[in-house]
């Protein structure tokens, strides 16, 4: 299992190892891992291999983010208020890999309903991250970035609404990737914010993101925002070359003069992230400083928060405990439902909630939700302006290794490096596909980088991201506790 | 615009159908200070009620209506099964018309 997806087939297909094997490993693992990092809600004990065909991914396991439907089979989105709840339908992204060939062997652990960054507030408890117990390892897909970095299989499911999956893949020192919005149907992805949601996954080499992306992608019926990618083969579309293409970072995000009182561990993440660059240059890759106003950077962490509340709080309406769910107690079905939400909501998603009933509010939705909207329309320009001239956006991600969870809160910031912190989030403004990889160690932990391209060019971004990875050290790394 | 204090954030909070710690009430108004703080500065960006408000991530989505073709639905008695109190094939709740 410490293997990409591409020489595991190979195995497979030689006849070196069967799929039951490398299933009964998985498990195997999946309970170890989960015994360290309390990655997972659910694992699937009765799992068996399957057929191997020439398709890459048949026989071969992979871990479910819990806000997938799966039929038959425990999806809790990490609440409490979806404790017990078994859908009766599968997602079409876990039904497109089903006919792929491809195993499921768990469900994994997520910030309560995908709205967190820190993978501290599902309803099974923290979890860890792989390299240093003491660290999370971001959200809200922890629990997937966490198998796959610790070998259990070489893929799993993720979701994106602002950087759920970028930004793990980044803490646990692999690849996350989502593609342009629409191209993975989310007919059956738990909804927290409809208009910025995105399936995405987990590998640890951008290949085999290629390969499960190919999987999972295709017009759906059942969501009107999906659309044909038929004609796009992403795995066979990668070649690495990067010869005369263009990149650009920005100024204000990416440069350490913008952090007087920049810690050393953001000295060094700023430093590696232009030494990294650096590599790409010598491929034969342009890559510019651009400059953009700030106080529209500075909006991105407040305009996200707006957006996103206002559409989870309408979308978890359904959340009753009256015809699914764990029936609250009281009088009549106004206090059912009351006690129901109240103790079965984290304290992170209350707040959100609250602040999204507040700016829907018919008095304040002009300075608050238009308002984010209209912002998410100058960002997203921005971006598309300069997509015409460059292939890409790359920037570090994050301010350096993962955090420690002593002292974590997941409150809403506004300081210095909020910026640096949050940019990821213009992927999901713009639906442009965005893939992180890792891109080297600070204290022994890893940090990662990102590439975002214009909508529909993800053969680029991929390819791009393939030529940085094939000159650096990180691909197909299994995390190994350094402390 | 009302200023956002606590009683409204308990409010708003109970149209939400959801219970509130005096912890969670504080934290509330202390995040939305900085949310209001930099939705303050946006509101000085030159001409921005021009801009047309960005509703979804694509503005290039091409609907097309399902063909009207008879599916099979699934059994109420299996969509029940996530249900805590039901009765045969009806979901069960206090009285909510008439009664005391």
């Amino acid at each position: 299992m410490n293997k990409t997806i591409e020489e595991l087939h190979e195995l497979l297909k030689s006849g070196k190892v069967t799929s039951e094997e490398l299933v009964k490993e998985a498990l195997q693992k999946s309970h170890e891992i989960n015994e360290k990092y309390n990655a997972f809600v659910t694992i699937m004990d009765d799992a068996k291999g399957g057929e191997v065909s020439d398709n890459y991914l048949s026989g071969i396991p992979y871990g479910i983010k819990d806000n997938y439907s799966t039929k038959g089979i425990l999806s809790t989105g990490s609440s409490n208020t979806l404790k017990d709840y078994v859908p009766f339908f599968s997602a079409t992204a876990v039904v497109n890999l089903e006919k792929n060939g491809a195993i499921p062997v768990n469900k994994t652990a997520l910030d309560e309903f995908g709205m967190g960054g820190t993978g501290l507030t599902a309803h099974t408890g923290p979890v860890f991250n792989p390299w240093d117990k003491e660290r999370m390892a971001g959200g809200s897909s922890a629990g997937s970035a966490v198998g796959v970095a610790s070998g259990v299989y070489p893929y799993a499911l993720g979701s994106d609404t602002g950087d759920s999956t970028r930004k793990p893949a980044a803490f646990c020192g692999i690849v996350g990737y989502k593609p342009t919005y629409g191209m993975i149907s989310r007919y059956g992805l738990f909804p927290f914010a409809s208009s910025l949601d995105h399936c995405s996954c987990f590998t640890r080499s951008v290949k085999d993101a290629a390969i499960v992306v190919d999987a999972m992608k295709g017009i759906d019926k059942y969501d009107q925002t999906s659309w044909d990618s038929s004609k796009m083969h992403l795995y066979d579309s990668i070649d690495g070359n990067v010869k005369g293409k263009k990149l650009f970072y920005i100024k204000e995000i990416a440069n350490l003069e913008n952090y007087p009182e920049a810690s050393s561990e953001l000295k060094m993440h700023l430093n590696n992230f232009h030494e990294k660059i650096n590599l790409l240059k010598e491929e034969g890759v342009e890559i510019d400083e651009v400059s953009i106003d700030k106080n529209l950077l500075r909006a991105i962490p407040s305009v996200y928060i707006c957006l996103s509340c206002a559409e989870a709080t309408s979308n978890m309406s359904n959340l009753t405990g009256i015809i699914f769910g764990p029936r609250g107690e009281g009088k009549n079905y106004m206090e059912m439902m009351k006690d129901h939400r109240t103790k079965g909501f984290s304290p992170l998603i209350k707040r959100r909630f609250v602040i999204g009933s507040y700016i829907l509010q018919k008095e304040n939705q002009e300075r608050y939700f238009i308002n984010a909207q209209r912002v998410r329309r100058l960002i997203v320009d921005k971006m598309k302006e300069l997509f015409k001239t460059y292939d890409g956006l790359i920037l570090p991600v994050s301010t350096g290794a993962a955090p420690y969870i002593n002292g974590s809160k997941d409150e809403i910031t506004n300081d210095d490096t909020s910026i640096l912190e949050e940019h990821l989030q213009i992927g999901n403004f713009g639906g442009f596909p965005s893939i992180t990889i890792p891109c080297g160690f600070i204290n022994n932990l890893p940090v990662g980088l990102n590439i975002t391209g214009n909508c529909y060019d993800d053969i680029n971004v991929l390819n791009l991201a393939y030529a940085l990875e094939s000159k650096m050290d990180y691909k197909n790394q299994i995390a190994k506790e350094v402390k | 615009m009302n200023k956002f204090t606590k009683e409204l954030v308990n409010l708003y909070a109970d149209k939400l159908l959801i219970g509130l710690t005096q912890e969670e009430n504080d934290l509330i108004l202390k995040e939305f200070d900085i949310i209001d703080s930099e939705m303050a500065l946006i509101n000085d960006i030159p001409n921005i009620k021009e801009v047309e408000p960005m509703t979804h991530a694509l503005d290039d989505f091409s609907y097309t209506l399902r063909e009207d073709i008879k599916e099979e639905s699934i059994p109420i008695e299996e969509l029940l099964q996530n249900c805590d109190r039901y009765e045969d094939r009806e979901i069960e709740v206090p009285l909510v018309v008439g009664g005391e």
